[in-house]
């Protein structure tokens, strides 16, 4: 307020270039080396690459910004990137999980059913092709598959058993966020009328579906990926590209935890609806002789070997009988 | 060699970039501390420290570019856009049938924010204290993105050169600088040779690599059933994506050479582009690789090392001086002034 900028020509003496209402002049903030503008209140501009001069000077006139001070090539950059890999590490332990719960919390209900209808037409039209299995078996598989939804926490009308050929995917059962439940005809020939088996396949399922695994897991790989772009603003075009299909890609996968905890409520099913509580470790052993591979932790796979697996669903199973029955 | 090509080559400025690694590391890092910090507001004004750095050390002619935004406006723009989603979602939820009435309006103002953030991008651009301008209209946008996308999506990428050149000739002929317009007609004709050339370039890139990548990786079938089904689905989408990415990448880097050197300032400077292909396509990717392996602590010197090769492979082809050029656009008073200031700066760019 009140003071005055007067600006004059080197060497000059005289009338002064121009004169300006100090508090009316706009000093570029420091960004690296590039030329500092400093705006007159008509428009006119004065650009110099002397940054340290321009700071010099503001610093007896007006406060300046610490963020260029921070930024300079410095040694403290070192502890910058340190807290950075720290918070990272808090974000991705804790805020991340809690937004996903946030999201799933949010999600109106007509935006799953939206997805999975969705899934489900683009999938019939690319791999799917429609059941050749007899209506005797579907009948029964079908039937079996409402005793276990009937102890299921959305019960029977919550879930829709549908039956296709798998073609490229092969014996194969998954599940969408709606409730519905594709049971490929490939593994119902592969369990040679072990219906137990199908059903524990099935009530895995609908672990999946119970604890909304898929709609976490989408909102887990897209809010990572949307948190990395934010945070690092400028990731180039092939890191974004990478990282939107990426995280659609990773959308479909579900994480270790998520099948243990499906394993666990096919135990908890099964034992509920009376039928073999441990039945769907035949179908990890069926699988395991069909491509004769054993390996406990394969790369690429976040899945828990089946070795372990198998392991622990029986324990779950006698655990669980245990402490139902006394 | 460009003055073989180009007759009139002792007129051609070429971009020049000024930047360092090491000085724009300091400014990403602290952006990125700050960000975390504020929880994400700091994104706008990290976007301007980080425009301003990258303008600032883009110069023609000894003049550098100058980035004008203000965190708020961009804080302001982005709140918007978060705020309609947020509502759209609630009213999803209670009332379905009006939050799919948003969600058709939302489409609908799709053109309009894209021609607001390409204006908006334009007004706080300067060179030589005279801002640039963008003019289009809504309907312009309607007809470049929508309709172009669908044609392109619909005809499954075989009319996209169509829909490149109604999309440029939106952002080009709508743009000026001080009050002298651009303007731009890239032939169809280069548009279909650069697609093609780009659909070559991208199938054999692409297929090399998934054959590598197939033959060091042949582990067996995973015996959960959910991971087969995610490996069906990856086995076909992966090289989908690959092929059509890399794809895309030439298809964009040779568009951009097409159009820009089909543009002129005031019908009679022409703009100039001549990224290499293949050269541009490594930059990214090795660039890519280098980012990813030192957990993003080297991706200042990839986006440094990206922008200089950008710059540097353009320019303008000025007919007469540019400083006379500048100064007689700068007489005809067109400097900056404040009306240009929007309140609101969506920044979604392309």
């Amino acid at each position: 307020m009140g003071k005055t900028l007067v600006v004059s020509l080197d060497g000059k003496t005289g009338d002064p270039v121009a004169v300006n209402d100090l508090s009316r002049v706009d000093v570029s903030a420091r960004v690296g080396r590039i030329p500092r503008r400093i705006t007159f209140a008509n428009g006119s501009l004065f650009e110099t690459e002397d940054n340290d001069a321009v700071d010099l000077w503001l610093r007896s006139h007006r406060r300046i910004g610490f963020v260029h001070e921070l930024e300079r090539f410095h040694p403290r950059l070192i502890g910058v990137v340190l807290a950075i890999f720290l918070l990272a590490g808090l974000i991705y332990r804790f805020a991340v999980p809690a937004l996903v719960e946030v999201a799933v919390l949010a999600t109106p209900p007509v935006v799953t059913q939206w997805m999975a209808s969705g899934t489900l037409i683009s999938l019939d039209k690319t791999v799917f092709s429609a059941s050749d299995l007899p209506e005797v078996k579907r009948r029964e598989i079908s039937d079996a598959f409402a005793g276990i939804a009937a102890v299921s926490v959305r019960g029977v009308d919550g879930y829709k058993l549908n039956f296709r050929r798998g073609g490229p995917i092969g014996p194969n059962a998954f599940a969408l966020p709606d409730g519905s439940l594709v049971i490929t005809d490939e593994l119902v020939e592969l369990a040679a009328g072990d219906l137990d088996m199908i059903t524990g396949v099935l009530a895995h399922e609908i672990g999946h579906v119970e604890r909304e695994h898929s709609l976490r897991q989408l909102y887990r790989a897209a809010g990572t990926a949307g948190l990395i772009m934010l945070i690092a603003g400028d990731i180039g075009s092939a890191g974004e590209d990478i990282m939107t299909n990426g995280a659609a890609l990773l959308a479909l996968s579900y994480s270790r935890d998520a099948e243990s905890e499906a394993d666990r409520v096919s135990v908890e099913l099964m034992t509920k609806a009376g039928r073999d509580p441990a039945a769907i470790n035949r179908f990890f052993s069926l699988i395991e002789e069909k491509y004769g591979r054993d390996d406990d932790s394969s790369f690429l796979s976040t899945h828990p070997g089946t070795g372990d697996r198998r392991k622990a669903i029986e324990d779950y199973a006698k655990e669980f009988s245990g402490s139902k029955s006394p | 060699m460009q003055q073989a090509v180009f007759g009139r080559a002792a007129n051609l400025k070429r971009g020049d970039f000024r930047g360092s690694a090491g000085e724009y590391f300091g400014i990403w890092i602290v952006n990125v501390l700050l960000t975390i910090v504020t929880l994400g507001i700091y994104s706008a004004w990290a976007k301007v420290r980080r425009n301003r750095y990258f303008y600032g050390n883009s110069f023609v002619d000894d003049h550098s570019f100058e980035y004008h935004a203000r965190g708020m406006q961009i804080f302001i723009g982005r709140a918007i856009v978060f705020a309609y989603i947020i509502l759209y979602n609630i009213v999803l939820t209670f009332m379905p049938f009006v939050g799919i009435a948003l969600g058709v309006l939302m489409l609908l103002l799709l053109p309009w924010i894209v021609m607001r953030s390409l204006r908006f991008n334009a007004r706080v651009t300067s060179y030589r204290n005279i801002r640039f301008d963008f003019t289009g209209k809504t309907w312009g946008a309607f007809v470049a993105i929508i309709i172009g996308g669908i044609v392109a999506l619909f005809s499954f990428g075989i009319l996209a050169p169509f829909a490149s050149r109604w999309l440029y000739r939106y952002i080009f002929n709508n743009l000026r600088y001080g009050d002298r317009p651009f303007s731009t007609d890239p032939k169809i004709g280069s548009l279909y040779l650069i697609m093609i050339v780009g659909m070559a370039l991208g199938g054999g890139l692409g297929l090399l690599a998934y054959f590598t990548a197939a033959d060091s990786a042949s582990f067996g079938m995973d015996d959960d059933p959910t991971f087969q089904i995610v490996m069906a689905i990856y086995g076909v989408l992966i090289p989908a994506f690959l092929l059509f990415g890399i794809a895309a990448i030439f298809y964009r880097i040779g568009v951009r050479n097409v159009v820009m050197n089909a543009t002129t300032l005031d019908t009679r400077h022409r703009l100039f582009s001549d990224l290499g292909r293949l050269r541009y396509f490594w930059i990214l990717v090795s660039n890519l690789i280098v980012s990813v392996v030192t957990l993003g602590l080297m991706r200042p010197w990839a986006a440094v090392r990206e922008h200089r090769y950008v710059v540097t492979h353009s320019g303008i082809v000025v007919d007469g001086e540019l400083g006379e050029v500048v100064s007689s656009i700068q007489q005809s008073g067109s400097a900056v002034t404040a009306e240009y200031l929007d309140l609101e700066g969506f920044d979604f760019g392309f």
